[in-house]
């Protein structure tokens, strides 16, 4: 063994900690929405005594939670496959054009998205006996609410990702995470303090989930909060959208080479 | 007649607070059926031309035109019938070449796209790595499937950027030859960049030289090697290799001295009486070779001039 060797190893890995953002995210970012987002999960069962139909709660909060995180990452991933396979130049010269690569992205993650959706389901149901679909089909437009949610935090996170290429690229996985806290996906809004509460109802994703608490205790579907959610989707996807298309003429004037 | 590509004083300057000027006010034509090469020493701004004529650099100032149309207001129309090939490019390597090819195929709407790319396959040597992933690829391997990607979608302009780069020099000239059967047959017009002049000279109906980003020649590359005035002469110095040093130090000609041998830059009409000179000092030679001045030299003179 040779000390040299370690402090070589030691050091060829420090470096790259000192200049990524994934690796300061690894050291806080992650360990703060963990503890974030189940101690006030914790702090709602406890304070509240929750035992009614808790793992549905839970289970359907994740699988949901999952919706809205696997649409933020479908878009931004799939534009940085481009990056790391270096084929972005490839892509943008041919006739390909920018709209056409945004549906053509949205088309496959709603694909994904309906995989997700059925094998996280089954999942649920073959090891936990629980039927997140147990009130029939009222969960589908929050479904299609979240969707939108997650794409417009996808063209959130790639706008990013054009405009400064690799060293944001961690911002695809962490983007979702930022809102978690906030969207009440596991517990009410009434659990947070009255400052995160002002940020919650600002998204449309705490709309969806109370709504979703509403009809897993009652069977009844709430249309203001599907209505609310649904208009702040279309304004927060339009402007993501805009922002995109923003950030990638920005960085054509830079260069698109420059990020391969 | 109208050229297939005209560039207008194409401006591309990088930064606000410390502005840097890539390519400088450029003009150039590419004519129907015609090769031409850009070529500059790095950083003259060939790539950025390159990347500028593909849409995915956006520039300053001036105008490109593709066809008579304005690139910029029809960019996706255009590029129907321009395609790219370059060694700094890859793909994913995950798909298969066929995968990656089929994904192409559909962007340019064709409609029989095996059809096509089968035969290039072959004719590139890669028949046999067409459901092969790309990761399976050598360099040079990927390097002809780029000229697949760039050919099989039967453009009338191709770009390439240093097309030949990575490859053996039997299938570097197999490359030039392919380039100029396609333009023989369907007269596409290839806009190509290198930094192999020979066969730059080979190849090309013309070059524009690029410096600094500004073009500083443009003409057949025979007339760019003959404005270079100076040929090479090589002698194997049997007896004298001193005295053949004091001469040409005396004469201020330029040399490079190698064990027995001596090479010198001069002027064509200078060498008879150079080889006088050398009679008269008993200087006694075993070999001679006079090198008329190549595109190389060209190039070559064009990087050592100051600024």
């Amino acid at each position: 063994m040779s000390w040299q060797r370690i402090l070589g190893v030691f050091f060829r890995y420090f470096y790259v900690l000192k200049k990524g953002l994934h690796q300061l995210s690894d050291l806080f970012y992650w360990p703060f929405v963990d503890i974030l987002l189940w101690g006030l999960t914790s702090a709602w069962i406890q304070t509240y005594n929750v035992t009614d139909n808790l793992s549905l709660r839970l289970l359907t909060g994740l699988i949901f939670w999952q919706i809205v995180w696997r649409g933020s990452v479908d878009i931004s991933v799939s534009l940085l496959q481009e990056f790391w396979h270096r084929n972005l130049i490839n892509l943008f010269s041919t006739p390909l054009k920018l709209s056409e690569w945004i549906f053509g992205m949205l088309l496959l993650s709603s694909a994904k998205l309906v995989v997700t959706i059925s094998f996280g389901s089954l999942m649920v149901y073959l090891l936990y006996s629980l039927n997140i679909f147990i009130v029939g089909w009222a969960f589908l437009p929050f479904v299609f609410s979240l969707i939108l949610f997650g794409w417009a935090l996808s063209f959130l996170s790639s706008s990013a990702i054009i405009y400064w290429g690799h060293r944001v690229e961690m911002f695809a996985w962490m983007v979702a995470f930022l809102f978690a806290p906030f969207s009440a996906v596991f517990y009410p809004v009434s659990i947070l303090p009255e400052w995160a509460r002002a940020i919650s109802w600002c998204l449309p994703t705490t709309y969806v989930f109370e709504g979703m608490r509403i009809i897993l205790s009652s069977g009844s579907f709430s249309y203001f909060y599907f209505a609310v959610s649904m208009a702040l989707n279309v304004l927060y996807f339009t402007l993501c959208l805009l922002l995109f298309r923003y950030a990638f003429e920005k960085s054509r004037e830079k260069g698109l080479a420059r990020l391969e | 007649m109208s050229p297939l590509v005209s560039v207008k004083n194409l401006k591309k300057v990088y930064g606000k607070k410390k502005p840097f000027v890539a390519v400088d006010g450029i003009s150039f034509d590419l004519q129907e059926g015609e090769i031409l090469g850009l070529l500059g020493p790095n950083g003259s701004g060939k790539t950025t031309t390159i990347q500028m004529l593909l849409g995915t650099l956006a520039f300053t100032s001036g105008q490109i035109l593709y066809f008579g149309k304005d690139f910029k207001c029809h960019r996706s129309e255009i590029l129907q019938k321009v395609s790219f090939a370059s060694t700094y490019t890859n793909l994913p390597y995950i798909l298969t070449v066929a995968e990656n090819l089929r994904c192409f195929g559909r962007f340019y709407g064709l409609a029989d796209c095996e059809a096509k790319i089968t035969p290039l396959l072959d004719y590139f040597g890669i028949l046999d790595k067409k459901d092969e992933p790309v990761s399976s690829l050598s360099a040079g391997q990927i390097t002809r499937l780029m000229l697949v990607k760039a050919f099989f979608t039967e453009p009338k302009v191709v770009l390439l950027d240093e097309p030949t780069a990575s490859l053996d020099p039997d299938v570097s000239r197999d490359v030039c030859n392919f380039l100029l059967e396609q333009r023989e047959k369907r007269g596409i017009s290839i806009l190509f960049t290198s930094h192999k002049m020979e066969e730059v000279a080979d190849l090309c109906d013309r070059a524009i030289f690029l410096k600094k980003g500004q073009i500083i020649a443009n003409d057949v590359p025979e007339n760019l090697a003959k404005s270079v005035s100076s040929h090479r002469l090589r002698l194997t110095i049997g007896d004298g290799m001193k005295r053949i040093v004091a001469l040409a130090e005396k004469k201020a000609f330029p040399y490079k001295c190698e064990h027995r041998s001596i090479e010198l830059s001069f002027e064509e009409k200078e060498i008879p009486l150079f080889l006088q000179e050398l009679a008269k000092e008993g200087i006694f030679y075993v070999s001679i070779q006079i090198q008329e001045p190549s595109l190389e030299d060209y190039f070559l003179q064009l990087t050592e001039k100051s600024p």
